[in-house]
């Protein structure tokens, strides 16, 4: 692996689907890139096709028009097919932790990873973000930003290549959100990170920032 | 690096049906509860089923030491039957008896328990012969109508000694005469015995008692000396006796009971297919409450394969314990029944029983085939995408 090297690449990507009757186009021919070691902000009002995006770039979505290449490889139309790739190279940090309620926060970052090694990288990486005394405490008993943070731990365990985060911060107050920033800040440092948000001040350090505006990318300085 | 066992266990622990199953008592309870209950019930209905066939067993287990044969096409043991008789070379005596028929009260129904007349001379060697000992009353004396029963028989119509019974005390009853209980006796066959001299009567004669011969072959030779019988012919080639032997009580028992693995069969079979639907939706409720669990499985790469796997082994082994329990309950209800109800009433019932544990294991299979099948359907359908961004509104 090297610093620059093209982790994700979107090239002229649609996305529509069906919302009743009416054809929704999600997505209009958006093309962008995400190099190792760079963190790309997303950015746009409510319903402008961010999480779509997003979710298209995961391969969670198939686009309906244009290819996603994630480390040089063009993403298989079929979602069950890229599964395999979202467990060893994305991280997943949704605007709801997601955690399982009957697992430890431990078990929750564990069920992401493949292979033993990732059980020190969970301790190392809770050590960083405050999790160390929580590791075998059910998200029960957690507060909504330790729940966050635990999501936080679950994207980072398989030590990702690729960060794909949506919203991380929304349900967080501005401290807490802020914690969880520069910790995804320091990890984009060997991985590629892209944060969709609604609140540009999540966005401080970013390389790029991109808006999208009903499907469509714009691009301004950070 | 930490590659070591206890750690690769916990990375395991994460998807394992066992941690979900331990730490989810109160969700899985119903579905538990369901299939513990149905197979307790299952164990409880089909196993006093055996009891009819134990205790024929125990009232034909002296045919084990004896055979008895009647003339099939004569009223009496003539000379040329007599000889036939004698001639068996794998007989090693032969008694004149009269065989009739104590009736005792089962589950369902009634069973009957042979009782033998015997002369006087010969009843202490026959009752050695077949390991029985008198522990109350004593044996019959000539030309009396007492009778000595077994105490499972006495339990189980409920008589004391000196109480009489037969169809001249009560027309229903299916011993012919009149009879008087004079002796109680204990072993592992369930034998009456009468006097010989009382049961030739013209009553009895008039009652269609045919004259039976107790035959006793030659020690190993039992199944030799049977098929000696079996083979004994009149001139004209017609068959000279009528031989009861262990082999011709037990087809006519298996005759009376082929059915019955059928019906409990269907019976079962009905029942674990409505178990097992109630099972699948339960199961499809549970789930419900799993979508976000398994929607995010699913988004963070999970194979849809590996999630169905780790949902039906939770359905298996929810099923097998339930069925284990409810087997262990079903076991303990029958025990409770055979020593309170059963016993008291001279009935033998096989606690431990193949069939029960043959016919209630279709529970937990069907039940978990619907139930994974039902999960994985929903599974195959289930749109990570949507449940998350359901979730984030």
């Amino acid at each position: 692996m090297s610093a620059g090297e093209l982790l994700l690449e979107a090239i002229d990507v649609v996305l529509e689907y069906h919302d009743g009757t009416r054809q929704v186009r999600a997505v209009d021919g958006v093309s962008l890139s995400l190099a190792r070691g760079s963190f790309v902000g997303l950015v746009g009002p409510s319903g402008s096709g961010k999480s779509s995006l997003l979710f298209a770039l995961a391969g969670l979505r198939p686009p309906t028009k244009g290819t996603v290449r994630m480390l040089g490889k063009p993403l298989p139309a079929r979602p069950d097919a890229s599964a395999p790739l979202r467990r060893t190279e994305v991280g997943f940090l949704f605007q709801e932790p997601f955690l399982v309620p009957y697992l430890t926060v431990r078990e929750n970052a564990l069920s992401h990873t493949v292979g033993p090694e990732a059980i020190e990288r969970v301790e190392s990486l809770a050590e960083e973000i405050g999790m160390a005394s929580m590791l075998d405490e059910r998200p029960h008993r957690l507060s909504g930003g330790e729940r966050q943070r635990a999501s936080l731990l679950r994207a980072l365990a398989n030590d990702p290549a690729l960060i794909l985060a949506d919203e991380p911060t929304a349900s967080l107050d501005q401290a807490t959100g802020q914690a969880v920033m520069a910790v995804l800040r320091r990890q984009a440092k060997d991985a590629g990170l892209l944060v969709v948000t609604h609140d540009p001040a999540m966005l401080a350090g970013a390389d790029r920032v991109l808006y999208l505006r009903d499907g469509r990318l714009g691009e301004g300085d950070a | 690096m930490a590659a070591n066992g206890p750690h690769t266990g916990l990375a395991r622990r994460a998807l394992s049906p066992w941690t979900y199953l331990r730490r989810n008592p109160r969700r899985i309870a119903p579905l538990f509860a369901i299939q513990a209950l149905v197979t307790c019930l299952l164990v409880l209905i089909i196993t006093p089923t055996n009891a009819f066939e134990a205790t024929a067993e125990a009232n034909i287990r002296p045919l084990q030491v004896f055979t008895i044969v009647s003339p099939r096409l004569r009223r009496e043991f003539d000379e040329e039957l007599l000889a036939a008789l004698d001639k068996n070379p794998h007989m090693a005596s032969r008694v004149r008896a009269k065989m009739l028929w104590v009736r005792t009260p089962m589950i369902v129904g009634e069973g009957y328990a042979p009782l033998i007349a015997l002369p006087q001379e010969v009843r202490g060697a026959f009752l050695k012969r077949v390991g029985l000992t008198l522990t109350a009353g004593r044996l019959p004396e000539p030309g009396k109508d007492g009778a000595a029963l077994h105490e499972a028989v006495v339990q189980a119509r409920g008589m004391q000694l000196g109480d009489t019974f037969g169809q001249l005390v009560d027309r229903t009853d299916a011993t012919p005469g009149r009879f008087t209980l004079v002796g109680i006796l204990r072993g592992e066959s369930r034998l009456g015995l009468a006097d010989l001299e009382y049961a030739s009567q013209p009553y009895f004669v008039l009652a269609r008692q045919d004259p039976f011969q107790v035959i006793y072959a030659l020690p190993g030779q039992k199944a030799a000396s049977d098929a000696y019988l079996h083979a004994a012919a009149h001139e004209d080639g017609t068959e000279a006796l009528r031989v009861v032997d262990d082999a011709f009580v037990r087809s006519r028992i298996e005759a009376g009971l082929r059915n019955l693995p059928l019906v409990i069969g269907f019976i079962t079979f009905s029942v674990a297919i409505v178990v097992a639907l109630v099972i699948a939706l339960l199961n499809v409720i549970a789930f419900q409450v799993r979508v976000d669990e398994f929607g995010l499985f699913l988004a963070i790469g999970h194979s849809r394969q590996r999630l169905v796997v780790k949902l039906a082994i939770e359905a298996f082994l929810v099923a097998l314990l339930a069925w284990g329990v409810g087997l262990g309950l079903g076991l303990l209800g029958v025990w409770a029944y055979k020593v309170t109800w059963l016993e008291p009433r001279g009935i033998l019932m096989h606690v431990v029983d193949a069939r029960p544990l043959l016919f209630s294991i279709s529970v937990p299979l069907l039940s978990t085939v619907t139930g994974a099948f039902a999960l994985a359907r929903r599974l195959h359908r289930m749109d990570p995408v949507a449940v998350i961004q359901r979730r984030g509104v």
